[in-house]
């Protein structure tokens, strides 16, 4: 008897730590950060880049050969746990040297304390160079990263199923995109073949490439934050919504949209069986090496509610590369950063098609990337850079999840709304309140000001 | 000592760790704000967090019901003096030691609803009148539960066959004298004298069911619309939020994480408790 209330006990204990203790899975990585190895100094770029690893392991293999500095730079590519890594090195102070930041990920690394400033290593020249973006690459006053380059968002189609289905240009309005998804479900289910599809497997990331672009192109924030008021209001989400939401209703979405994943969604689009997505100019790289297309395919500037143009469609980028604040060799980390910010290699990483340079000196003279379909998501007059919205941690639902909820099982959207716009301004208010964010009313605010300043045309 | 030692680093500290921030407001960066019970008043008004309580009894429940029989079949069948036994006895147990993460890539190219291999095949011998969409709102839950018991049989198989394997022959010899067929003698002489080992393979099923979440990470995210999303999923979530390419920018609970961990930590232990208390009945021939 005693024994088994060991037993007990143990079992007991045991799932109390596990339950504990599930989510603090050890990193792996074995880089100790700043070491000395052999005479040289060591240092760690971690990044969760994928699309370009080739690439960017040739430019550290060349960097570790030439460089006159006794450097040598270990290359790390994480996956999908690449946020989750870094927090757990930065507690085991195995923090790498260089880090890869991303739009959705910078702010949160220099409120968290991971980031150094780079201010000191900026000569004029260099400021000249790389444009300070606010919140994106620079917070209260001080610099942590440095463009490269910058993602633009379009509607990728099927030319083929276009024609077949006799549509003649791709959709500019939320009705347009409603009807050419049906006409293309018409005319091509009997192949599999469907007019539109959404990576909802999370709906954070289909909406995040879909509803958000709709929503900036027509002048409203991608993230349901209202600039001008500093406020949270999803009301103009709505006809977006509801449009996803009869695109499912008449079954012109591509079956098994509820749980499809990004990857698996490209690889129906390379085998012709989908009309059209929204999605990143990533995408263009993806159909040469990744999932290499078998048909026809563009991209054309995504839609709007109703037609017009009252914002910039969301070009996204503004920082690269950062210096972690704990490393011990920031000299070295800097001068392996300057490496990767020269000339050469951002021309190269434009022409090569990863990305499209968004420092002004390198998009002068870099050439168009040799990659298939790009033309499409080259800047254009509609694209521009929207400022940082204030995330917040909101209780309940994220708005995503709710919006993804009623295109599944409907329910009443206006009910939605309003329950999101309480729900995120509450939590908006209490992170205003305790300092965690800063949110300022901007009654100027002109989104369509944002457009234009990557290209004339 | 240094068992108590790993004890104290892997274990305790951990524990204290997480415990602490139950009682703050803290987001991985900033100030820690001592709010008192603050976290677990949000727990008991979180509606998506008792839903993943009420998935991750519907999923142990279809895991257990499915794999603890069909695991002790497969120990009685394999048990006996069967050709091939020894090979099938690895292929089933083969499952336990594939990373539950890999397979369920696998699975989703068979469940998938657009080009899945199981659609394909019941299409083709018209056993569906069109495509199902496994992984959907409908069938996403027993998609999980059907995944979930494939992983779990063979282990489960394997500490029945030890079990079996200590039940002494000559019991079989006396109930067959007496005249029991063998039907008769799983009931009467199997079941009960694999009492005591039952009841512990059933609560580590139990365990294992009501922790269990990497497969269903992989294969739905615990949708669609939080249909497959089990308790320790969501806790995974509030401290380890992901924000895709594009996607909004995601803020870690850690305060909350922490208490919501803690309740579904007492949620799991008084589950085992009451099984444990509740299953003694099994025990009665140890």
């Amino acid at each position: 008897m005693r024994m088994k209330k060991q037993l007990l006990l143990a079992a007991s204990g045991l799932t109390l730590a596990g339950s504990l203790v599930a989510c603090s899975g050890q990193s792996s990585e074995e880089e100790q950060s700043g070491a000395k190895s052999g005479g040289k100094t060591k240092i760690v770029y971690w990044t969760g880049d994928r699309h370009d690893s080739e690439f960017i392991k040739e430019q550290v293999d060349a960097y570790n050969r030439t460089n006159a500095d006794d450097i040598e730079v270990e290359l790390v590519i994480k996956g999908d746990d690449f946020d989750q890594a870094l927090d757990m090195s930065f507690q085991t102070s195995e923090a790498p040297d260089v880090i890869r930041v991303k739009e959705n990920t910078i702010q949160t690394f220099y409120k968290k304390g991971f980031l150094a400033p780079i201010d000191a290593y900026l000569t004029d020249e260099l400021k000249a160079k790389f444009p300070l973006m606010e919140n994106l690459n620079s917070f209260d006053g001080k610099r942590y990263s440095l463009p490269n380059y910058g993602t633009t968002m379009r509607l990728i189609y099927n030319k083929e199923l276009f024609a077949k289905a006799g549509i003649a240009a791709p959709p500019t309005t939320l009705a347009e995109l409603v009807e050419d998804a049906k006409k293309i479900t018409a005319a091509g289910k009997a192949n599999g073949e469907y007019g539109f599809a959404q990576n909802f497997k999370s709906p954070g990331s289909a909406l995040g490439r879909s509803a958000r672009v709709i929503a900036e192109t027509s002048g409203y924030g991608g993230f349901g934050y209202d600039f001008k008021t500093a406020r949270y209001d999803f009301a103009p989400f709505k006809p977006i919504i509801e449009a996803f939401k009869q695109m499912k209703d008449d079954g012109s979405m591509l079956p098994g949209v509820e749980s499809l994943d990004i990857d698996p969604l490209r690889a129906q689009f390379a085998e012709g069986k989908i009309g059209m997505y929204l999605s990143f100019s990533a995408e263009a790289g993806v159909y040469q090496s990744q999932f290499p297309a078998k048909i026809e395919w563009a991209a054309a500037p995504a839609p709007s509610i109703d037609g017009s143009v009252n914002g910039a469609s969301g070009f996204l980028g503004g920082q690269w590369l950062a210096i972690s604040s704990e490393s011990e060799h920031k000299d070295a980390a800097w001068k392996f950063m300057a490496y990767m910010y020269g000339d050469q290699i951002l021309q190269q990483y434009q022409e090569k098609g990863f990305g499209i340079a968004m420092v002004p000196s390198v998009s002068a003279v870099a050439a168009k990337p040799e990659v298939y379909g790009i033309d499409g998501f080259l800047p254009t007059a509609r694209d521009g850079v929207w400022p940082v919205y204030p995330a917040v941690p909101v209780q309940g639902a994220k708005s995503d999840d709710a919006f993804f909820k009623y295109i599944l099982s409907g329910g009443d959207l206006d009910a939605i709304v309003a329950d999101l716009n309480a729900r995120y301004n509450k939590a908006l208010d209490a992170a205003i309140a305790s300092g965690d964010v800063k949110a300022e009313p901007d009654p100027d605010f002109d989104p369509a000001r944002l457009a234009g300043q990557y290209a004339d045309e | 000592m240094p068992s108590f030692l790993l004890t104290v680093v892997l274990g305790i500290y951990p524990i204290g760790w997480a415990m602490r921030y139950m009682f703050y407001d803290y987001k991985g960066y900033g100030a820690e704000r001592y709010i008192g019970l603050d976290n677990f008043a949000r727990v008991l008004r979180d509606g998506e967090f008792w839903q993943s309580v009420v998935n991750t009894f519907a999923y142990a429940g279809g895991k257990l019901a499915l794999s603890i029989p069909l695991a002790l079949l497969l120990a009685v069948l394999l048990n006996r003096g069967l050709r091939g036994r020894h090979v099938l006895r690895a292929v089933f147990f083969m499952p336990t030691i594939i990373s539950s993460a890999v397979m369920a890539v696998v699975f989703f190219a068979i469940f998938n609803a657009y080009n899945g291999v199981l659609n394909q095949f019941l299409l083709k011998y018209k056993l569906i009148g069109g495509a199902v969409d496994w992984l959907g709102v409908d069938h996403a839950m027993l998609t999980v539960v059907l995944v979930s018991v494939w992983g779990a049989v063979g282990n489960y198989m394997l500490l029945f066959l030890a079990g079996l394997q200590n039940i002494p022959a000559d019991v079989y010899e006396s109930a067959s004298l007496d005249g029991a067929n063998k039907l008769q003698q799983f009931r009467y002489v199997t079941l009960p004298m694999l009492g005591p080992v039952s009841q512990m393979i059933v609560m580590l099923a139990i365990i294992n069911a009501l922790k269990g979440y990497e497969s269903i990470m992989v294969l739905t995210d615990g949708g669609p619309v939080g249909k497959t999303n089990v308790m320790f999923l969501y806790v995974y979530k509030l401290f380890f939020p992901t924000a895709g390419t594009g996607a909004a920018s995601q803020v870690q609970e850690i305060g909350y994480g922490s208490a919501v961990a803690f309740v579904t930590a007492v949620i799991v232990g008084a589950v085992t408790v009451l099984y444990f208390y509740g299953s003694k009945q099994m025990n009665r021939y140890a």
